[in-house]
């Protein structure tokens, strides 16, 4: 058949163009199939965010904060959970059965209840926070209805007690301020973390990271102390018709902060009821003041130390010294006559440190009470700490006649902290140790002592001596009130004005009165300061030394202090030991 | 007739292979059954073991919570004011100054010990800071320790 070979010819003829045709097509496909996976980076990023929002669901999961223990392990702080409760009104089945269910466990009126669970709108608040015991309630209850959100919450186990040292936590316990919690934010907060989840069931479910926790901070301060010095504290500021107190416990060997109480505190717990906001404030780190007389110690050791002075230095007092153009007076305007460096401190006499103060001359005054740590934050761990106001020469509002007011604790700002601090240098041989309230910091890696060097060398070991018997004296014949029949003392009563716009406040409840003591004179295991502001009677040692005797009868039994005649046998029988022991090597 | 059914069935010989195939068409689809059903009850004990683990975790976070919740609670009655209004209900007082006897004894050391902290204690602690040193060495030492805080401080 031609006809069937012409035909068979032409097809045999197309066929390698269809061929042709097709495979070019599909090599088309393949080019465009293989194009299809290899998109830019941008294209595939987004497509993958919008897969894995499908299949994922991203939690912020909150870090579990650290603790805050005292220096025996007695917690501070908890972390609790409360709820937040709301309802859907739309998925309520019962509402009168579930009115009250929730009526029981929530303690709330049935009708509020009622109305809100039949509310219009999509969502409905209906109480929080609520605690763990009621969140727990609702929750078995098993309605799809009702939501709960966790709260994490900061409970403080100890109340009142060191509310000023240990701070508050805001914002769903994210953010700590006042106090340690402020201070050591970022090391107690740990990191929040979004934690991305499968919704695929067949995933395996993941575990919270644990690295993320805060770390755990342990404090210098005794719980024992803390207490006994809040309740005596308060009574003093009671007793004394005084506006406010505080209470600062050191460890001048190695400036631990054994307890800072103030008066009024308040409940950290419900910190969110305080009216008025002062309360709030730490004033024995966060406020200053003028310290008044108790300057005259610093005068008089930075005089001993320049050498200006010796410790057999006496002057002849007339009750009147003119620096820059002003006459400066002692209280009373009383003339004195021949007194020495001990009268000058009992006596606080205005013209006595003056004239110390003139006869070591303005350089070394000054870089002595910077060595002092003076118009500096002492860096003891706290809160937002002042750091007071010392005006040099040049400074705005330094004049000639300044110099003569700083002599004896006027015209200059200093935080409690730093007076303290000041004095626990005295006491421990002229070595001023770093003031610090954080002991240890425990991490997943263990715990890790804080590193708290020496400040510096404010005063020589001899100076230091001098003035500790000094201010033995002091005590005897200024403030025997702050006296113990069986232990040394040394201390200095202050008594500072306070300073207004218009000047030198007058009349009743005017001054701020303190004391700052440590014993035993010889060997100083403690150190502690007390201040009163605007108590009924005017002068430091009437009001702060009996204040500190009373603390330093509860201080020594807290802290094991021997007497001065135990400590003496103790001596005597441990140089007979170390005797023998030479003996023997 | 018989010739064109005989012709019919004839053709259909060609068929005998097509059975074949669908006989193992079928035991195909038999085993691909079999092992789908495998992989189903596999991912579903999967899935089912998951949701278990999922509500342990959320059980175990539950019981840590409590347990916080009751260490809180324990805490909050050892108080200090609590404990010592208990003492003074059962009788106890505050001691004074004249109710503590000292008594010294020969090899024992009177400085306050400083207590260990229990969950500190598991771990040992890096050593506290060194003594004032007040040699050029020492100097040189504490301003070297630092340098290296310094440095510490800021790669954390």
């Amino acid at each position: 058949m031609p006809g069937q070979s012409t035909q068979q010819a032409t097809i045999h003829a197309r066929l390698p163009i269809v061929a042709l045709f097709l495979i070019f097509l599909a090599s088309l496909l393949i080019i465009h199939l293989a194009n299809f996976q290899f998109f830019p980076r941008s294209v595939r990023q987004e497509l993958e965010r919008i897969g894995s929002s499908i299949t994922n669901t991203t939690l912020r999961i909150p870090a579990e904060r650290g603790m805050i223990y005292d220096r025996d392990g007695e917690p501070l702080t908890f972390n609790i959970v409360q709820y937040r409760l709301g309802v859907s009104p739309d998925l309520v089945f019962d509402a009168e059965t579930l009115m009250k269910q929730l009526s029981v466990i929530l303690d709330m009126d049935e009708v509020e209840l009622y109305f809100k669970l039949t509310s219009e709108n999509v969502w409905e608040f209906v109480a929080g926070p609520i605690s763990a015991e009621q969140g727990q309630a609702v929750a078995a209850l098993d309605d799809i209805s009702l939501g709960l959100e966790e709260i994490p919450r900061r409970f403080y186990p100890q109340g009142s007690l060191a509310a000023h040292v240990i701070g508050i936590v805001l914002d769903d316990g994210l953010i700590g301020t006042l106090g340690v919690e402020g201070a050591y934010n970022s090391t107690l907060a740990g990191r929040v973390m979004d934690l991305s989840v499968s919704n695929v069931p067949f995933d395996l479910p993941e575990d919270r990271p644990a690295e993320q926790r805060g770390q755990d901070i342990v404090l210098t301060l005794d719980r024992d102390v803390q207490f006994w010095m809040e309740v005596e504290l308060e009574q003093a500021v009671r007793e004394n018709g005084a506006f406010r107190g505080s209470i600062i416990v050191m460890d001048p060997r190695n400036g631990e902060v054994l307890a800072l109480a103030n008066y009024p505190s308040f409940d950290p717990n419900r910190f969110l009821e305080i009216t008025d906001p002062n309360l709030l404030i730490n004033p024995a780190v966060q406020e200053t003041y003028e310290p008044g007389s108790l300057m005259q110690v610093l005068t008089a050791a930075t005089a001993l130390e320049s050498g200006a002075i010796t410790a057999q230095w006496s002057y002849n007092d007339v009750g009147l010294i003119e620096i820059g153009g002003r006459e400066f007076r002692n209280r009373f305007f009383r003339a004195h006559g021949a007194v020495d460096i001990t009268g000058v401190l009992a006596q606080s006499l205005h013209v006595g440190s003056a004239t110390m103060a003139l006869a070591m001359g303005e350089e070394a005054f000054y870089s002595g009470l910077r060595a002092f740590g003076l118009g500096q934050a002492t860096g003891v761990g706290l809160f937002n700490e002042e750091q007071g106001e010392l005006r040099l020469r040049g400074d705005t509002g330094w004049s000639e006649s300044a110099f003569g007011l700083n002599s004896y604790g006027q015209d200059l700002q200093v935080t409690q902290m730093q007076m303290i601090t000041a004095f626990a240098a005295i006491a421990n041989d002229g070595i001023m140790r770093q003031p610090h309230i954080v002991r240890q910091v425990i991490s997943e890696e263990g715990p890790k002592d804080a590193r708290h060097s020496t400040v510096r060398r404010v005063l020589s070991t001899e100076t230091a001596n001098i003035l500790k018997n000094l201010l033995v004296r002091t005590v005897r014949e200024g403030a025997p009130e702050a006296y113990m029949p069986n232990y040394t003392v040394a201390g200095k009563p202050g008594t500072a004005q306070i300073n207004t716009a218009i000047g030198y406040e007058t009349g009743p409840n005017s001054s701020i009165v303190s004391f700052i003591g440590f014993l035993p004179a010889d060997e100083p295991e403690v150190v502690a300061m007390v201040k009163l502001d605007r108590p009924d009677d005017f002068f430091g040692f009437e009001v702060a030394a009996p204040v500190f005797r009373r603390i330093a009868d509860r201080l020594v039994i807290l802290l094991e202090i021997p007497d001065d005649a135990v400590r003496r046998e103790l001596q005597t029988v441990e140089a007979r030991l170390r005797a023998s022991q030479t003996e023997q090597d | 007739m018989s010739q064109a059914w005989f012709q019919h069935t004839f053709s259909r010989r060609r068929f005998q292979t097509q059975s074949q195939a669908t006989a193992i068409a079928i035991l195909s689809v038999a085993i691909l059954l079999i092992l789908g059903s495998l992989y189903l009850s596999q991912v579903a004990a999967f899935a089912i073991t998951n949701r278990e683990i999922e509500d342990l975790i959320a059980r175990r976070d539950e019981i840590k919570q409590q347990n916080e919740q009751l260490i809180g609670e324990i805490a909050s009655f050892r108080i200090v004011p609590r404990l010592y209004a208990r003492a003074v209900e059962i009788g106890f007082r505050p001691a004074t100054n004249d109710d503590i006897e000292y008594l010294v004894f020969e090899s024992y050391n009177p400085n306050r010990q400083t207590r260990a902290f229990a969950a500190a204690a598991r771990h040992s602690a890096e050593p506290a800071a060194s003594d004032y040193d007040e040699t050029f060495g020492g100097w040189l030492q504490s301003q070297f320790d630092l340098l290296r805080r310094q440095f510490q401080a800021f790669g954390e």
